[in-house]
């Protein structure tokens, strides 16, 4: 059952892929470090240069799977040093992160949060190995009808989950999928969307695409935020970065139970770190907090969203190589990129490319092992990081960009794209979408219109094949149920204290 | 002001469901096995973006604060820079344009004239040795080194 694994091992331990491991984690950290720069822009930027390396898929995805769990561990930086959230799914860890840090215990916190991602990933990264096959074997009895539903199961699920609107949650979905279907259809060759140009005849390329909404919006943003005193706040002294054992017995039930709340949550398609941290740590906060200490620095309050958003990191793989459909934003980047190698994620993957799959896995246990030795040591040279202007990483961030999308097809039609992209991400970010789901969209639309036309080909159109199965019938109950159950819930709780 | 801004995003989102609807039309497949085709999914969408325009038409809801006008010429600023930027990365070579732009982006992010200069000479020349010799990328080397040679 654990052949994969073995496999896997015997792939991720080259020397090379050791390396890209390393070099991975390493620099995903120094990109989660970077103020706004959360994974999903760090993969985004660097995804390019790692095509031009030239390597195999597996190496290639191992390196972006080290940037993805390396910048997770990194967002916490700016989030306990500076009250900045490095990005979405450390919102949670500023709440007591920046109290302990202004009480002169920037040192501890950095490496109890440290131990708490190390933890938290150890048990989704465990969950992974164990129950990835398994749904693997399941999803094998998926039709293109069963996936199909499936993708409506996770629209639902990330409507309802991601960002604070879920009307504009959707919203942002159904553009992204719109997005997708710019370009030449592959099912009968007519050309959609395309408006008589040539360059959009194959569509938006991937890299564009993310490039465009991640780097350049970011550029944008960063602009605005220049005056913003948060920005120029003194960094606090870091001191010592070793945790005491003391320390770390005082939180474990806080990291074991949100480790486990944060895989759940990741394994759920469309939900990330962002709700993972969220929910673990109001749960913390209602299980634990007897002295009204959360929030004012509590250890607890910390090590709870750190482990829970990367858990929830690891769990987010598992939707993604069992159904090919990713758990997260980052995870459907990197399901992008997969595909870019002509890999489409799915049950067959422990068994085609089990290679892949399980050097990936393995990967990850080494990347974790990797960033706590890494992280505990190196806290203090890493926050250095946050001290970066922005005059140096603005132009920086813009040259990778440009140098990334015009290495493609050494075309400058595509970084005109890229910045006319970039001008719609900006504006969509002021209205208050989330290009989490944007990208989601993007990269599941045009799966999900795929298996539509199939099912509807096997049944010869009639549209009750998409309800004939029993997990289909299942999937539409669950999605129902997600979508309102929310709404349904509050009106009871409501009528009852009423 | 505020709920505003999603009114217009409403009505300009219900435009855009329109055009994608009435373009769908002109998808013509003399002879398919496929009995969806190309056209359904497109319609499909437009109607489901149609429904959830008209809900943000009726409930705007509050979104981010929007950038005074100072900042707007800023950030139009920056994209002019970074079009500009597009514009002469193949005419001028990598190195040139690069080191302008990265002169002009330093600037307009609060940096000295020196500080801007110096950083757009170091970082210029050592991502064009980055690029071109580790990544083995070809960046474009301009028009006026062959128009000299």
């Amino acid at each position: 059952m654990f052949d994969f694994l073995i496999q896997g091992f015997d792939v991720a331990l080259t020397p090379l892929n050791l390396g890209l491991a390393f070099a991975g984690a390493l620099m995903g950290t120094l990109f989660g470090a970077l103020p706004g720069i959360g994974p999903i822009n760090g993969i985004a930027i660097l995804m390019p240069l790692a095509y031009t390396l030239g390597l195999p898929a597996e190496s290639a995805l191992i390196l972006l799977a080290g940037i993805y769990t390396g910048a997770e561990y990194g967002g916490r930086m700016s989030s306990i040093l500076l009250n900045v959230p490095g990005d979405a799914g450390a919102v949670m860890t500023t709440l007591d992160g920046y109290p302990l840090a202004k009480k002169g215990m920037a040192g501890p916190a950095l490496g109890l949060s440290a131990v708490s991602s190390f933890i938290g990933a150890s048990i989704a990264i465990l969950g992974l190995t164990l129950f990835a096959p398994l749904l693997a074997k399941f999803a094998v009895m998926f039709g293109p009808a069963e996936l199909f539903v499936m993708m409506v199961f996770a629209f639902s699920s990330m409507a309802v989950m991601m960002g604070k609107d879920p009307i504009k949650t959707a919203i942002g979905a159904v553009l992204g999928i719109l997005i997708g279907i710019i370009g030449v259809d592959s099912g009968t060759g007519v050309l959609r969307y395309t408006f008589d140009l040539p360059e959009l005849y194959d569509g938006i390329d991937f890299v564009v695409m993310i490039i465009g909404l991640f780097a350049i919006s970011e550029i944008l943003l960063m602009l605005e935020s220049r005056h913003n005193p948060a920005g120029e706040a003194e960094m606090p002294v870091v001191g010592r970065v070793l945790v005491s054992m003391k320390e770390v017995l005082f939180c474990k039930a806080a990291m074991l139970r949100s480790g486990l709340i944060g895989f759940l949550i990741g394994v759920l398609p469309g939900t990330g770190a962002s709700v993972a941290g969220a929910v673990s740590y109001t749960t913390e906060k209602r299980l634990s907090d007897t002295e009204g200490t959360f929030g004012e620095g509590d250890m607890r309050g910390l090590a709870a969203p750190e482990a829970a958003n990367n858990a929830s990191a690891a769990g987010a793989f598992v939707p993604m190589l069992t159904l090919g459909i990713p758990g997260s934003g980052t995870t459907a980047v990197l399901l992008g990129a997969l595909m870019l190698y002509n890999i489409t994620p799915g049950p067959m993957m422990f068994t085609e490319h089990a290679d892949v799959a399980g050097g990936l896995i393995a990967s990850l246990y080494i990347g974790n092992l990797v960033l706590l030795l890494l992280n505990l040591p190196l806290a203090g040279l890493f926050a250095k990081v946050l001290t970066i202007p922005r005059w140096v990483l603005v132009p920086a961030i813009a040259v990778l960009s440009f140098v990334g999308v015009y290495q493609l097809h050494s075309d400058l039609s595509a970084i005109y794209l890229m910045l006319v992209i970039g001008v719609v991400g900006y504006l969509l970010r002021k209205l208050g979408f989330s290009l989490a789901t944007v990208i989601l969209g993007y990269v599941l639309g045009g799966l999900m219109e795929d298996n539509l036309r199939r099912a509807l080909s096997i049944s010869g159109g009639d549209l009750g094949i998409l309800w004939q199965s029993g997990i289909s019938i299942g999937l539409w109950v669950a999605s129902v149920v997600i979508l309102i159950g929310p709404w349904l819930w509050g009106r009871v709780r409501r009528s009852m204290q009423a | 002001m505020m709920r505003a801004a999603d009114r217009i995003l409403g009505i300009a989102l219900l435009g855009l469901a329109a055009f994608v609807a009435v373009q769908a039309q002109s998808f013509y497949v003399p002879f398919s096995y496929d009995p969806v085709g190309p056209k359904a999914f497109p319609v499909g969408l437009a109607i489901i973006l149609a429904l959830l325009s008209l809900v943000l038409i009726l409930r705007p809801g509050p979104n981010g604060q929007w950038p005074s006008a100072a900042t707007c010429c800023r950030l139009v600023g920056v994209l002019v820079i970074m079009g500009v930027y597009a514009l002469l990365f193949t005419r001028l070579g990598y190195t040139l344009s690069t080191g302008l732009a990265i002169l002009c982006l330093a600037r307009s992010f609060g940096a000295s004239w020196v500080k801007a200069l110096v950083t757009a000479v170091v970082m210029a020349v050592v991502t064009y040795f980055l690029f071109s010799d580790v990544l083995e990328i070809s960046l474009p080397s301009g028009q006026w080194l062959t128009a000299l040679s």
